[in-house]
């Protein structure tokens, strides 16, 4: 169906080709796995099978993409549509209308179906979805799972031939990435499209063991049937807290309300230097509601939060930042500097410490990461994986007593996020405090001193590591552990 | 935080008008009221529009930038009442001297201000904006334009989600917005917009792509799933906007 000869492609005024050289082929009917580190040219080719390099970009492409014997660049880009269909990783960038119906149906109005017609494909998209309860909801009611099914409905809906799923999972919890996975192998087991699955979280489809393409750097290195690799990363936990290490943060009975909904219910907790502390949660259990409340960036209805023993209500915001570090969840909301230097150096200019103080500490960081030879470049020149090492040098490097991290692993290959565990451990060994939201059950255990588990607002679980592990299964969340899931 | 001036879904009767309908009322009331210059028709428009809104069961203290409206057409009034002097006296306060006229003039152009005001709310408090876009298309507006409509709607709250993301990643690290200068602050806000255009080139590109593969622009022309079928209630209330018209120009006349 698909036969990639030599392809090579050059985004306009890039200095490297993005694709170099690839070949692949893929029959009709067949499950194939694209993996590879971030950056590796992975969604270029999957732009480029879907026709969209050629009708969105400017670049130099070369070599052949032949779908189905015809050449794709000489194929018009509707009539491809047709025959492939693209999920891409966030679905909430992938809608075009306000109301689920209106979104399933939007291609098909587009192709002139009759109404009748449209309907019965409605609603056999949907059940293909299993979301026949969705049919009259808002979009954005949904939650990402429920987005991401939605989504894949939407493409259904025209029957294509050929499914690309460009990393589908990347900003779901473990029960939606759950779910997501199952339904992908089910429509393959039942269905007979053929599929193309960009992911990094292998060991969702260990079960089904499909032929791997991997990548590097713009290259194929090996597209053979083999077993997915259980590598365990080398990182080993911080030793943990002194027992008399006094708390850091503390918070008595928060809760906190976004608009008239409760999102954290009675939370109290304390933490002490020296903790690695996992939060786990599905999404919207407000994690990241907790996270900006120990910043002061949101206030308590009710409860306490204090910092080294002070109320975090009397102090400001930009008092608090200089103890404690925020990272967010997308690299690019939180690069605001024109080079790459003054990125890293920013807060601790801000804060109006001395040059001296952290320079050598910045460039030290900087140069682990690989990015010393990158100092005056634009933060937006970086990699995806170069911008995340880059953000959280931005915040060690002016030392914060604690960090608090949303979801940076995120879109992480393997080797980036091990590279910033392993800063993570070291700044606790060296007497801070983390907390961070993570949900990569490959991740967490190795690192992590302490589980916190949230759910509807409230604190179901907060134990040290294996105990934590073992309160997640017993309510019934597998999922969330390493060898949990399908 | 107050919810913004956005779609209230609910099932009363302003809710299931015809979305064309509404915008035809909200357009010719706010043409009647600058028609006709009377403040007893003005006043009477204001308060009886004021008094939908206890009926769709929504407060006014609920609404985003109401008390900001209300507080506008109250010193309209008053500039009014102050500043006239044409008129029988009513009062003297000083230098001030209050006449019938002014206050006439002052009960005028504020009823006017907020007849225009409850109306724009309360279609937009009963009107699913994705409805109009698909109304406003079956009924001749080119579907690109419509689109242009409807993308926007469903990108403005994540833009505003993000602008609030990355204030608070600048606040996180150090940007202290909470006591700034005017030039710090403007130094800020570079910090802030450049975040937020990488972050909308990326969303078009996605976008883009996503209609693209749907086949969007394929044809000079759609399809739509939606019906919006017309109700007796909606004639009703076409034959009432234009009982009204017709009223206010005699009345003028």
């Amino acid at each position: 169906m698909i036969r990639v000869r030599d392809f090579t492609y050059r985004y306009r005024g890039a200095g490297q080709a993005a694709l170099r050289g690839v070949d692949l082929e893929i029959a009709r009917g067949e499950f194939v796995l694209l993996t590879g580190p971030s950056g590796c040219g992975k969604s270029t080719l999957a732009l480029a099978l879907a026709g969209f390099l050629f009708s969105q970009y400017d670049g130099e492409p070369s070599g052949v993409i032949q779908f189905d014997g015809q050449d794709v660049q000489d194929i018009p880009i509707y009539e491809h549509a047709d025959r492939v269909g693209l999920i891409q990783q966030n679905p909430e960038n992938q809608f075009v209308t306000l109301a689920v119906e209106d979104e399933i149906v939007f291609g098909l109005e587009n192709r002139r179906w009759p109404r009748e017609k449209m309907e019965a494909r409605l609603a056999w998209s949907l059940q293909a979805v299993g979301c026949e309860h969705l049919r009259h909801r808002k979009i954005n009611t949904l939650s990402g799972g429920e987005k991401q099914k939605i989504a894949l409905a939407a493409v259904l809906a025209f029957e294509p031939e050929l499914i690309i799923f460009d990393e589908p999972t990347s900003s779901l919890d473990p029960t939606a990435t759950r779910e997501i996975f199952e339904l992908i192998l089910e429509l393959q087991q039942t269905s007979g499209l053929t599929l193309l699955v960009i992911e990094h979280k292998l060991d969702f489809l260990r079960r089904v063991n499909p032929r791997q393409a991997v990548m590097k750097a713009g290259e194929i290195l090996t597209q053979d049937r083999q077993a997915i690799p259980d590598e365990s990363l080398d990182l080993h936990p911080p030793e943990g807290p002194g027992d008399r290490s006094p708390a850091l943060i503390s918070l008595e009975e928060v809760s906190v309300e976004l608009g008239k909904e409760q999102v954290l219910r009675g939370i109290s907790l304390e933490i002490r230097p020296g903790e690695l502390i996992s939060l786990l949660g599905p999404n919207g259990s407000g994690k990241t509601t907790l996270l900006l409340t120990v910043m002061g960036l949101l206030e308590p209805v009710s409860g306490k939060v204090s910092f080294s023993g002070l109320e975090a209500g009397s102090s400001r915001t930009s008092d608090l930042a200089r103890q404690i570090g925020l990272v967010f969840q997308s690299p690019d909301h939180q690069l605001f500097a024109s080079s790459v230097w003054e990125e890293a150096v920013f807060a601790p200019r801000r804060f109006g410490m001395s040059e001296t103080e952290f320079t050598d500490r910045t460039l030290k960081l900087l140069e682990k990461a690989g990015l010393e030879g990158r100092l005056e470049d634009h933060p937006y020149r970086l990699s995806y994986g170069q911008k995340r090492r880059l953000n959280l040098i931005s915040v060690l490097s002016y030392q914060p007593a604690v960090l608090l991290l949303d979801e940076i692993f995120i879109g992480q290959d393997r080797d980036n996020a091990s590279f910033l565990l392993q800063l993570l451990v070291d700044f606790v060994n060296r007497g801070g405090s983390v907390i961070m939201v993570n949900h990569n059950p490959d991740y967490y255990p190795l690192v992590s001193t302490r589980l916190l588990y949230l759910d509807g607002g409230a604190l179901l679980v907060d134990a040290l590591l294996e105990k934590g592990m073992d309160e997640i299964s017993r309510l019934g969340r597998s999922e969330y552990l390493p060898g949990g899931r399908l | 935080m107050k919810p913004g001036l956005t779609y209230q879904p609910g099932k009363s009767f302003l809710h299931r008008l015809h979305p064309l309908v509404k915008f035809a009322w909200l357009v010719g009331l706010t043409g009647l009221v600058f028609l006709v210059k009377d403040p007893a028709v003005n006043l009477t428009a204001a308060v009886l529009l004021a008094a939908v809104f206890p009926l769709l069961g929504i407060s006014f203290s609920s609404l985003r930038g109401f008390r900001l409206l209300v507080s506008t057409a109250v010193l309209i009034g008053l500039l009014q009442v102050l500043f006239t002097g044409e008129g029988a006296e009513l009062l003297t306060v000083g230098p001030v001297r209050v006449t019938d006229q002014g206050v006439l003039r002052g009960v005028y152009l504020a009823s006017r201000f907020l007849t225009v005001v409850f109306a724009s709310y309360t279609f937009v408090l009963t009107t699913d904006p994705g409805e109009l876009a698909y109304a406003l298309m079956q009924t001749g507006l080119p579907y690109r334009w419509g689109f242009t409509l409807v993308t926007a709607l469903r990108l403005v709250p994540i833009f505003e989600g993000e602008m609030l993301t990355v204030y608070r990643a600048q606040l996180a690290r150090g940007a202290a917005y909470d006591r700034s200068s005017v030039k710090e602050l403007f130094g800020s806000l570079r910090g802030l917009l450049l975040p937020m255009l990488v972050s909308a080139v990326g969303r078009v590109d996605a976008l883009a792509v996503s209609m693209e593969g749907r086949c969007f622009g394929r044809y000079p022309d759609r399809t739509y799933f939606r019906v919006h079928r017309t109700g007796q209630a909606d004639w009703l209330a076409l034959i009432g906007l234009v009982g009204l018209i017709l009223a206010g120009v005699y009345w003028t006349l």
